[in-house]
């Protein structure tokens, strides 16, 4: 595969040629056109827009917008699904604001967030500019293959095996590190093994993300750039932090907002891997939501969970994209 | 233009490191990455005895498909797997069309709260799934859904990412194309009908790719929606393998994992470049 | 150029077209499946039964089926094997099914969620089990009472036990061998356990956990609260249940029996609970022992099995679970829990309780009733995949072919030693568990943090306990 093909979405060549050439005849009618023709036209834009539109708008609002709505009421009543809603008020906020294992749980999403995001982006931005250095076609192919594949894997499953693979007595890992003259982690069943755990597994399935990201955002960078700054004598590391960080930020701002978003809203690998031990160490919000929903009945609570969760994803989006204005640079 | 790119001293100046270094480092990061595949798949052909020994031998000496005979004979693979089909084929085909009209409004038309209407699409990117479960549940009761596929399949049509993927798509188009159809005298249908659509079944093929990779992974919701046995998906499905209080063999569990593998190597495979373009575009900035 | 774009386009439109009509045909063909339309039994007036899916095999489960239609032909009857991966999930999914308005009639239930359901949703028995005395009076005195009174919930019955699994502890021979140590007698007590995880830690090298255990309400912490002579909850007995005792079991069977258990006020920060906690924890450090990981102890069989592991506690369920991973009954051994205050042993039960949504109570009380009939229990537990909670059945025929040799401590520990009960499962089960479950792992995961764990696990569960339910 040739680096040309990951192009931004779009049509061929060919068609750009084609539609040239349709211009071209058309512009001599372009003077015989009626307002009347035009007002028409315009009427039938906005029905075309409102029947286009219809499915999208209509399925979000009713499986989205609406059941927010009934979050933020629902996070007012006390409710068990079996008995009557009861009024709450704002007792449900009151409780959880003081429950321990809730004020954890965001601490807990936060630094999970913080770690994921970070070693993420790292990983996949010093692997995509090793990759797209000069190699053979098919080996840099084989690589792109091999660090995309993850993400197509069900993150349920995958944390099956890692539970396994992370297993402090049995576990690979363990071996793996043993035989580099590591002592054995206490993978899942210490704190910060866990957390550790949990990041890497996370990390494992997610850097493929970015990693094509990067990939697309590099290939977008003029080659004229780096051979000039290669003749300016910049080298190496130097280099990359100097000149193709500032033109990939736009790209580096997109994974990051989405890593972001992705990470806040964690699941699969604490529920499976350690069910959010030990202790509390690794439950993230969304697990206490499912918990305290799913598991006790207590919908209102998780309900004001959830608003609170969609709250802070909403903040932490809003100020990235406020920083971005100053660190993005677009060509 | 600068000097033979091919020289050993330029790519060691542009990269840094040799690129036999660099290619070393590469082909053992690749090698962790798929490392836990690895082990997975040799673990299944192995005997429950056999799963825990270190090193793990990766050709297992004494390969055996028991461990999917199990799954085979402990769960109904079949209609598993049906069950998974039907439902991400009609959310990647519901995603494409609503994802593609959409996209298109978005991309090509004029209308009025266009700006808002696109904001509040690409916000429900930001909405967990696990804050509007419990609504969503509760309409679908009420529209008789729980516990059917339906009910999984409805709710997945709208698609905010496959919408934002089919504006840029239709965006990268050339205007013109349109504008000449127009002055031809093509209504707003016509410019859509015979210009553009046609243009689109390679962007249309990246939101399919993305549904179904996204959607055969499912878990969550299947979790909470899907009661009856004859209703799970395959990743479902394969939860019952693990058995009751730590009774079920490693080697089952792991045989499930790699056949619920299957159709997502087969998507990637087949659907690598695709889904490879579906994520860059994300990246791409117009 | 342009043909070739044209045919391309006509070959995509072409293409379009046949994917629409096939996605039109399946979404036709396939309406029934994607309407559920086509599951049998559903919705149309049939008994509906809830089974943990896990627990039978799929024949086991068409067995009963069957079995029962060819007894009451005109009792239409599905049986759905819910999907989870341990109990507090099945009922998860089963308060899920009630809020869908997709309820069952009758769901299987094991003693973790005995109280829950009695309280919230269950229908007492007690009606029919009075009107059928007479054909019930095999099934009870071939049943321990200790396992009736667990399924009991202030003096009314909610379930017929059919199963149960008191936490024993296997022994590894393999393990033992090597250790030159022999099989502990009835009467060990926790210091010959300690000496014994020692001896077997020296002989057996690297990679190998001398004692495994599994951090859940059934089979980890408690089963030593209990030998400690305590528990995580207070312990009595409701008053009441007299009726049962009284027609169905002897004079000695019948004293000191009530109306079933009643948990409350917590006692994790007692001095008892924290001396089991810090024994274990004196374990861990000594490497004597597996750090608590939460779940479902899907690890265990395989590193059992292959003897990186000397002992663990299990109950007759996993007789089975060992014989499929290829061990023979010489290869591994049961005894008795070691004692420690006393030689008190914990148990969990499962039996089917009626929900109080359902409409077709007294076809419930049938299929109860049929399940409770010992050749249905016979064909159902074939696998040994549990221990059947009638006595009669547990005999040497059925562990000839998987062990272990000394299966008879499964029932003995009912029979034997009286004081064995059952698990601690207020109907507030789902959060004493998580909270059991959260504060042991910080109890255990680094060494010192005991106590403060367990005054955290105190405060935690005054609170739950509080809650309404």
């Amino acid at each position: 595969m040739t680096n040309t093909e990951i192009r931004p979405v779009g049509p061929e060549p060919a068609r750009t040629r084609k539609s040239r050439r349709n211009r071209r005849t058309g512009q001599t009618r372009k003077a015989s056109e009626s307002t009347a023709a035009t007002t028409i036209r315009t009427r039938g834009t906005r029905l075309l827009a409102v029947l286009f539109l219809a499915p999208t708008v209509v399925g979000i609002v009713v499986f989205t917008v609406v059941p927010i709505v009934g979050s933020v009421v629902l996070s007012l009543f006390q409710w068990d699904v079996i008995d009557d809603p009861r009024w709450a008020g704002a007792a449900n906020y009151r409780e959880i604001l003081t429950d321990s294992t809730v004020l954890v749980s965001f601490r807990n999403t936060l630094v999970f967030m913080v770690l994921a995001v970070a070693l993420q982006l790292l990983i996949a931005l010093v692997l995509a500019i090793a990759v797209n250095g000069r190699m053979p076609k098919w080996l840099r192919s084989v690589f792109r293959s091999a660090f995309f594949f993850p993400l197509v894997l069900s993150a349920a499953s995958i944390s099956v095996v890692m539970k396994y693979l992370f297993n402090q007595d049995f576990g690979p890992v363990n071996w793996l590190l043993g035989t580099v003259g590591i002592p054995s982690v206490p993978w899942l069943t210490s704190e910060n093994g866990a957390m550790a755990a949990v990041v890497l597994a996370y990390v494992w399935q997610q850097f493929g993300f970015s990693f094509l990201l990067f990939v697309g955002g590099l290939n977008n960078i003029p080659k004229e750039v780096h051979e000039a700054a290669s003749l300016d004598g910049a080298s190496g590391v130097r280099k990359h932090l100097a000149i193709t960080l500032p033109l990939l930020s736009p790209t580096l701002l997109v994974a990051s907002v989405v890593g972001i978003i992705n990470a806040l809203q964690v699941f699969e690998q604490p529920y499976v891997l350690t069910a959010g031990g030990p202790g509390d160490s690794t439950r993230t919000v969304v697990m206490v939501i499912y918990e305290t929903a799913f598991e006790q009945l207590r919908f209102g609570e998780a309900s004001a969970v959830g608003v609170l969760l969609f709250a802070l994803i909403m903040a932490v989006t809003a100020l990235q994209f406020r920083l971005s204005r100053r660190y993005v640079h677009y060509q | 233009m600068p000097g033979p790119r091919t020289s050993p001293t330029a790519s060691r100046v542009r990269h840094g490191l040799a690129p036999w270094g660099r290619i070393a480092g590469l082909a053992l990061c690749a090698l962790l990455t798929l490392g836990p595949v690895i082990w997975t798949v040799s673990t299944s052909l192995r005997t429950p005895a056999e799963s825990f020994d270190l090193p793990p031998e990766i050709i297992p000496t004494n390969p055996t498909v028991d461990a999917y005979r199990g799954v085979f004979d402990q769960i109904d693979v079949w209609l598993y797997a049906l069950n998974s089909t039907l439902v991400t084929a009609l959310i990647a085909a519901g995603q494409m069309i609503t994802a593609g009209l959409a996209g298109y409004a978005f991309a090509r038309l004029e209308f009025r709260f266009k700006k808002p209407l696109f904001a509040l699409v690409l916000a429900t990117m930001m909405v967990p799934l696990q804050v509007t479960m419990v609504p969503v549940f509760l309409e679908l009761k009420t529209m008789g859904l729980t516990d059917t596929l339906l009910g999984l399949i409805v709710p997945a049509f709208p698609t905010a990412f496959g919408t934002f993927l089919m504006r840029q798509y239709f965006l990268g188009m050339p205007k013109d194309l349109g504008e000449a159809a127009m002055i031809d005298g093509a209504g707003p249908w016509r410019v859509f009908r015979s210009v553009y659509a046609p243009l689109a079944a390679p962007g249309l093929a990246i939101v399919g790719v993305l549904a179904f990779n996204y959607h055969w992974n499912e878990f969550f919701r299947p979790l909470i929606l899907e009661t009856s046995t004859e209703n799970l998906t395959l990743p479902l499905g394969l939860v019952s393998l693990q058995g009751n209080l730590g009774t079920g063999s490693i080697s089952v569990v792991l045989a499930g994992v790699v056949l619920s593998m299957i159709p997502a190597v087969v998507v990637f495979v087949v659907g690598q470049r695709p889904l490879r373009e579906g994520i860059t575009s994300a990246g791409v900035n117009r | 150029m342009t043909d070739s774009l044209l045919s391309r386009r006509a070959l995509m439109r072409y293409g379009a077209y046949g994917a629409g009509a096939a996605a039109l045909a399946g979404v036709a063909a396939g309406w029934d499946r994607l309407t559920a339309a086509d599951i049998p039994g559903r919705d149309d007036g049939s008994l509906v039964i809830a089974t943990l899916g896990s627990a039978f095999n799929p024949e086991a489960q068409r067995a009963l089926r069957d079995g029962f239609r060819e007894v009451h032909p005109d009792i239409r009857i599905r049986i759905n094997p819910v999907q989870a991966y341990d109990w507090s999930d099945f009922f998860s999914k089963i308060l899920t099914q009630i809020a869908a308005g997709t309820a069952p009639d009758l769901v299987y239930v094991a003693t973790e969620g005995v109280q829950l359901f009695a309280q919230r949703l269950g229908v007492p028995l007690d009606r029919w089990a009075k009107r059928d005395a007479a054909e019930l009076r095999t099934y009870f005195a071939d049943v321990h009472p200790s396992l009736v009174e667990s399924m009991m919930y202030e003096g009314s019955l909610y379930q017929l036990p059919v199963e149960f699994n008191a936490a024993d502890m296997y022994v590894n021979s393999r393990v033992l061998e090597r250790a030159g140590a022999d099989l502990p007698d009835d009467d060990w007590t926790h210091d010959d356990f300690t000496t014994l995880l020692r001896a077997m830690k020296r002989s057996n090298g690297d990679r190998f956990t001398p004692y495994f255990w599994t951090n859940r309400l059934w089979g980890g912490v408690v089963p030593w609260l209990f030998a400690n002579d305590t528990n995580l909850l207070t312990e009595s007995k409701a008053p009441g249940g007299d009726w049962l005792w009284n027609s169905f079991y002897p004079e000695a069977q019948r004293r000191g029996r009530g109306g079933g258990y009643r948990w409350t006020t917590p006692l994790a920060d007692s001095d008892r609970v924290a001396e089991v906690y810090d024994y274990l924890s004196s374990l861990v450090q000594e490497d004597l022992c597996t750090r608590p990981e939460g779940g479902d102890g899907r690890n265990l069989v395989g590193v059992f099995s292959t003897g990186r592991v000397g002992v663990t506690p299990a109950g007759g369920f996993w007789a089975g679970g060992l014989h499929e991973a290829g061990m023979k009954p010489a290869d591994y051994d049961v005894r008795y829990f070691p004692r420690w205050r006393t030689r008190r042993h914990q148990f969990g039960a499962a039996g089917y309780a009626m929900l109080r949504t359902s409409t077709m109570r007294d076809e419930a009380w049938e299929f109860i009733k049929y399940t409770a009939r010992k050749d249905v229990m016979t064909q159902l537990f074939a696998a040994n995949q549990t221990t059947p909670a009638r006595r009669s059945m547990v005999d040497e025929a059925r562990y000839r072919e998987t062990g272990p040799a000394h299966w008879q401590v499964f029932y003995d520990t009912l029979d034997k030693i009286p004081t064995t009960g059952p698990i601690p499962a207020p109907p507030q089960v789902n959060e004493v568990e998580q909270l059991l479950i959260k504060h042991t792992g910080t109890a255990l995961a680094s060494p010192g943090v005991v106590r403060p764990a367990l005054r955290r696990l105190q405060g935690d569960l005054e609170q739950a306990m509080e809650r309404e339910v």
